[in-house]
């Protein structure tokens, strides 16, 4: 016995209609979904390259200057004066080592002074640090361009950065003098070999710095057992609140800062990250709901006659309606998916391989503190907003056209004739046409 | 019984700027299982008392009574309503749905109307054999003859089991073999059903056909002539 193929509801019908409505006019659909997808893939593409950048400054900055969180005295902070040391600075770096999600601690002794060599000199922060508890928290170690880290074993060892080492004209095992105040106010220097250069990629921050031995230093600021940071690396982000809370309990009269609070910036950032995608996504949503409305008012125009006879025969007009929207919803499901695997692909090839900005500007990008190699990442909220944000714009988009389609009238419809009822904008045009028209005559 | 009631039907195009007077007080009573054609000359208004009598355009002045439902009074929805469950419609173009087979187009109604799946399968089917088409069901508008196009068409005005089917020019775009097989379906499911078939028409193989012929000039009825056998 022959067989109907009409085993659908209602729903499914409309469903079917609007599916196949969508591959009658294969081309103009596929400019549609053309541009849903470049634009999803440009917008993780975008939402990525942001991100990567960001996080790479944020880890940089993390890695070489401000760890997770640091200690400091309340006052250091303002006035960077030796005599606002941490005392017994061990015991503290012991302390907190043994808190659970803590990585690493280290300590430092910092101070401001001047660097010279026999043929320039310029103002500098000295950091005096423990080498083998400084290299599990800083990343400098790993950033040496030319001979080695700094050893607990021999004296007077420093690191300079390659660009302060350019400026002083020094090389390596060349003599560099530091001048500072000591504790007693006095003027105080002391003689360093150049060990080792380093090159972080943020050149504002190497040309700030030099490393030294923390012993070297503390012997010639007279602050023996002492130190003015500690810096704390922990293994998880999302403890970082409840750690630096548990520390500020246990030293209630030192500052305990998280790298937020000593870089502003960096969560000014972050925020900057979220806000770019969701101009981004505005953006990306404006242009395209223009496409679709064009692109459902062809398809609308193209079948006049049709939807005529459809109101002729008893559709009603949210059926009609609701056609053009599911048209629209159909075309963007079909689109998103491919844009939304096509970013993730690209962002996850560049996350692995990272994409090199030196041709770009190397000089440039390290100005600000980014690397060159960007390694894009897109958190997994984005891909959601993205569907929501197409499947709003495709509804958005769908609704002029739909509407136009209701206003249409069935007896002109069926005859070809895009002749539409008056919607409220036409009646408001004609009232104030007439209304003006009164009072000028 | 009476099925159509017109009285004093009038449309006037563009009452405010430059008037058009389609239709100037038609009266007219069409019975139940008549097969009536409506001719007259282009611009005459025939299309246009076919649209008022389908509920698909509303007259300037007068009424129109469909089993005794005044259709003046009813709302736009309704209207709908009424349309999708008593009238069929069959149009000069087929206006089939392109992206459906014919099985899907006939069957589309009877969705509209929320009838059961077996009931629509069932009447589908039979539909398609009585208007000789049912080895083309699966097949899409594209895929078929005009004839064969039209055919669908009328077992989709049937499809809803309607009061009567208004056929707007059917055989306008048909060669001779076809208008003849698609009269002959027609004339059979009136004999058979008494379906009560109106049609505008310039084609005098349809007007020879039809038992009753209403001639309309000016907007204006200048013959009836019935030559019924019912």
């Amino acid at each position: 016995m022959r067989q109907c193929a009409i085993n659908e509801n209602i729903m499914g019908m409309i469903i079917k209609i609007a599916w196949r409505n969508i591959w009658r006019n294969i081309m103009r659909s596929l400019v549609v979904i053309g541009a849903i997808i470049i634009g999803i893939w440009s917008i993780i593409f975008l939402v990525g390259m942001v991100n990567g950048m960001i996080e790479s400054y944020i880890n940089n900055a993390i890695k070489n200057e401000v760890s997770h969180i640091k200690i400091h005295h309340p006052d250091f902070i303002n006035d960077k004066e030796s005599k606002y040391f941490i005392s017994d600075i061990t015991a503290i770096k012991n302390e907190v080592d043994s808190i659970t999600g803590v990585k690493a601690v280290s300590y430092k002794t910092i101070t401001n002074a001047m660097i010279s060599s026999s043929h320039a000199g310029r103002g500098i922060m000295a950091i005096g640090v423990v080498p083998k508890y400084e290299t599990n928290v800083s990343g400098v170690s790993q950033k040496m361009i030319a001979g080695k880290y700094l050893t607990d074993t021999k004296k007077n060892q420093i690191l300079i950065s390659k660009r302060t080492a350019k400026k002083l004209k020094v090389k390596l095992r060349s003599k560099v003098v530091l001048t500072f105040q000591n504790l007693d106010n006095e003027i105080t220097m002391g003689a360093f070999r150049v060990v080792g250069m380093f090159e972080t990629g943020n050149n504002i921050y190497d040309e700030s710095i030099v490393f030294v031995c923390q012993k070297d230093l503390n012997t010639l600021l007279d602050i023996n057992g002492n130190g003015h940071e500690v810096a704390i690396l922990i293994d998880d982000l999302s403890e970082l609140d409840s750690i630096q809370a548990k520390i500020s309990k246990m030293y209630p009269d030192l500052l305990v800062r998280n790298y937020k609070e000593v870089q502003p910036e960096l969560a000014l950032f972050q925020s900057q990250i979220k806000m770019a995608g969701i101009i981004y996504m505005v953006i990306f949503m404006l242009a395209l709901v223009f496409g679709i409305i064009n692109t459902m008012m062809m398809a609308v125009l193209e079948r006049v006659r049709e939807l005529g006879m459809l109101m002729s025969v008893g559709m009603n007009k949210m059926k009609i309606f609701m056609m053009i929207v599911v048209e629209t919803i159909l075309l963007a499901m079909v689109a998103a998916p491919v844009g939304l695997i096509l970013g993730y692909m690209t962002t996850s090839y560049f996350n692995k391989n990272g994409i090199n900005l030196f041709f770009y500007s190397e000089e440039g990008m390290k100005q600000f503190g980014f690397d060159n190699f960007i390694y894009p990442n897109v958190p997994t909220d984005t891909y959601w907003q993205l569907v929501v944000a197409v499947s709003l714009t495709a509804l958005l988009g769908s609704l002029y056209p739909a509407w136009k389609a209701i206003r249409l009238r069935p007896v002109e419809a069926i005859r070809g004739s895009f002749e539409t009822r008056d919607g409220l904008m036409v009646w408001l045009f004609k009232f104030l046409r007439n209304k003006i028209r009164s009072i000028w005559t | 019984m009476d099925l159509i009631v017109t009285k004093g039907i009038t449309k006037i195009y563009n009452p405010n700027k430059i008037p058009v007077h389609a239709l100037q007080g038609i009266d007219l009573t069409i019975k139940k299982g008549e097969f009536t054609a409506i001719v007259g000359p282009s611009g005459s208004g025939k299309t246009t008392l076919l649209n008022i009598i389908g509920g698909l355009d509303r007259q300037t002045e007068g009424t129109v009574w469909i089993e005794g439902t005044d259709l003046t009074n009813l709302s736009d929805n309704k209207l709908i309503d009424f349309r999708k469950n008593k009238i069929g419609f069959v149009f000069q173009s087929y206006n089939l749905i392109p992206v459906f087979t014919a099985a899907e187009n006939v069957g589309f109604i009877m969705l509209l109307q929320k009838r059961s799946k077996n009931e629509i399968d069932t009447r589908v089917l039979n539909l398609l054999k009585s208007v000789g088409i049912v080895e083309q069901m699966n097949k899409r508008p594209n895929q078929m003859s005009g004839g064969q196009q039209q055919r669908v068409a009328v077992a989709r005005a049937l499809a809803s089991k309607p009061k009567f089917v208004l056929a707007d020019e059917p055989t306008a775009n048909l060669d001779s073999k076809s208008t003849t097989d698609l009269l002959d379906i027609m004339e059979n499911l009136n004999k058979k059903e008494d379906m009560t078939f109106i049609f505008s028409t310039h084609d005098q193989r349809v007007i020879d056909r039809a038992h009753r012929v209403i001639t309309i000039e000016d907007g204006k009825v200048v013959s009836d002539v019935n030559s019924s056998i019912n």
